[in-house]
């Protein structure tokens, strides 16, 4: 399985779940997150993430 | 690899001195610091003082700096996530970073940014998911086989209190009969914070014996973690032996003190809820949960710091440039207007917020996957092969001890043998 993942801290996106605490409804496919959306662990911008086979 | 290559440590010249019982005082022995968090939570966030002084007359090296403490989750969030503002290194100078020296912990960006990434990918889920059956399963097996067939057990003396570490040694894979040593001398060097003379000497030793330990590494590299610290590039540069050294100081304490009360906390938490203990038992898909909210209800991390880089005002309470705030993650975790009934243990409450055992931010926790793999490979363990596993009731129940890396000295249970 693959997913996105954050390099600095390891937090995982998935889409099912998205991250309603950071304004980002379950469901939401990750082209659609905002460039403006940080890590809610670490705080890392988007462009922080990489696609990992987890 | 040949182990008989491994470079010798050398063990305290005084031979009488005991790390692990001045540990104690270092935390202290305060049964329940939680009524007090929730009184001052109550008078407003920001408090003026320290957080030791709060518990202990025994100073430490922050008593006399103009100290600080933030009480709720909002605030802590808020300061954990400003690392503009509030910074690590002119914090941690202070304390962690007298032990062992140039570490993550102890520095601010950009420094922290470009290094922490290199040491967070050798710590990513998917490494050290494939740790869990090559390193630790065999860790809690071998101790398990202690006391499996006996139908009684400390879990903390002959258990907790060991695998993490024993999973650190396996990494460095350091001799047997050196660890004891290497334990002693971890402990040993986070005593600097008390200023006693055998905190700097631990803390030598070990650095002499991490730089011997690289260096052959080098020489004939493996597929371990250090061989892979010891090679791994960014930028086309290698990590500089002084943070490498000072990484591996900080991973007994970082990665062994705080897995080892952390599952403590879990068992404590279960088995005194044998209703809960049962849930899990019967569906090992609540592991997580049952971890997060260890963390959340006897964080092993209570307490941290940050440096007040320029005057800011926090909660209406202005703070000077320079002030040291003591973060009380252990307040946010049990903040009410958070968590409903803070105090108890419920691996079913509603998980919408995020508890700071692990705290947030930049300097959020590397070892977060290793930590939640050991502990869910520890507790399966332990429910797998210890059929009726209980409390012992003839003997005291666990109870959590100090102000802060709170631990049980014991947890005494029984089983079907
Ligand atoms: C249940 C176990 C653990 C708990 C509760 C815990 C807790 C924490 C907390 C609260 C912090 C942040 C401190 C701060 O921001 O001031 C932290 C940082 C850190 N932890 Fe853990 N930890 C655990 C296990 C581990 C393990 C297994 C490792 C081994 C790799 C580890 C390595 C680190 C390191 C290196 C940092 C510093 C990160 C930085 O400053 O960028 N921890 N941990
Ligand atoms: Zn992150």
């Amino acid at each position: 399985m693959k997913r996105w993942m954050c390099m600095n801290c390891g937090w995982t996106y998935d889409e099912t779940l998205g991250d309603p605490a950071g304004g980002i409804a379950p469901g939401t496919p990750w082209e659609q997150i905002p460039d403006t959306w940080k890590c809610p662990d670490c705080g890392s911008p988007k462009s922080e993430f990489d696609m990992v086979e987890i | 690899m040949n182990v008989m290559t491994l470079p010798r440590l050398i063990d305290l010249e005084d031979k009488t001195f005991d790390p692990f019982v001045v540990e104690k005082l270092a935390t202290g022995d305060a049964e329940d610091p939680y009524p007090l968090i929730h009184e001052l939570q109550a008078k407003g966030s920001v408090h003026k003082g320290g957080y030791r002084e709060l518990f202990t007359d025994l100073p430490d090296t922050l008593h006399a700096l103009n100290q600080y403490m933030v009480f709720n989750y909002d605030t802590l969030l808020r300061v954990l996530t400003d690392a503009e503002t509030f910074g690590n290194r002119d914090a941690f100078m202070h304390t962690l970073g007298r032990s062992f020296g140039r570490t993550v912990s102890v520095m601010d960006a950009p420094e922290h940014t470009r290094f922490r990434k290199i040491f967070q990918q050798a710590f990513l889920p998917q490494t050290v998911a494939k740790w869990g059956a090559s390193v630790v399963d065999p860790v809690v097996t071998d101790l398990m086989s202690g006391f499996i067939g006996r139908g009684e057990a400390d879990l903390v003396e002959e258990f907790t209190h060991h695998y993490p570490f024993q999973v650190i040694y396996r990494q460095l894979q350091l001799d047997r009969e050196q660890a004891p040593i290497f334990h002693k001398l971890a402990i040993a060097q986070i005593l600097t914070s008390l200023d006693l003379p055998q905190g700097f000497e631990a803390a030598a030793k070990l650095g002499v014996f991490f730089q011997a330990l690289l260096d052959q590494r080098r020489a004939e590299p493996g597929d371990d973690l250090i061989s892979h610290l010891a090679t791994v590039e960014a930028d086309g540069e290698r990590l500089p032996d002084e943070v490498l050294i000072s990484f591996l100081r900080q991973l007994m304490n970082a990665g062994g003190d705080t897995t080892y009360r952390g599952t403590s906390a879990l068992l404590t938490g279960l088995l005194m809820n044998p209703d809960q203990l049962e849930a899990v038992r019967a569906d090992r898909s609540l592991v997580p949960q049952a971890i997060d909210e260890a963390l959340r209800w006897e964080g092993p991390v209570l307490t941290t710091i940050r440096y007040v880089r320029r005057e800011v005002e926090l909660d209406g309470v202005l703070l000077p440039e320079g002030a040291i705030l003591n973060m009380i993650l252990g307040s946010a975790n049990r903040d009410p207007t958070k968590f409903k009934d803070p105090d108890r243990f419920d691996i079913f409450r509603d998980r919408t917020v995020r508890h700071l055992g692990f705290a947030s931010g930049p300097h959020v926790c590397i070892g977060q996957h290793l930590a939640r793999v050991e502990m869910t490979r520890a507790v399966n363990a332990l429910l797998d092969r210890l059929p009726n596993l209980r409390l012992d009731p003839s003997k005291p129940p666990p109870k959590l001890l100090g102000h802060k890396l709170r631990v049980p000295d014991h947890i005494y249970v029984k089983f079907d043998a």
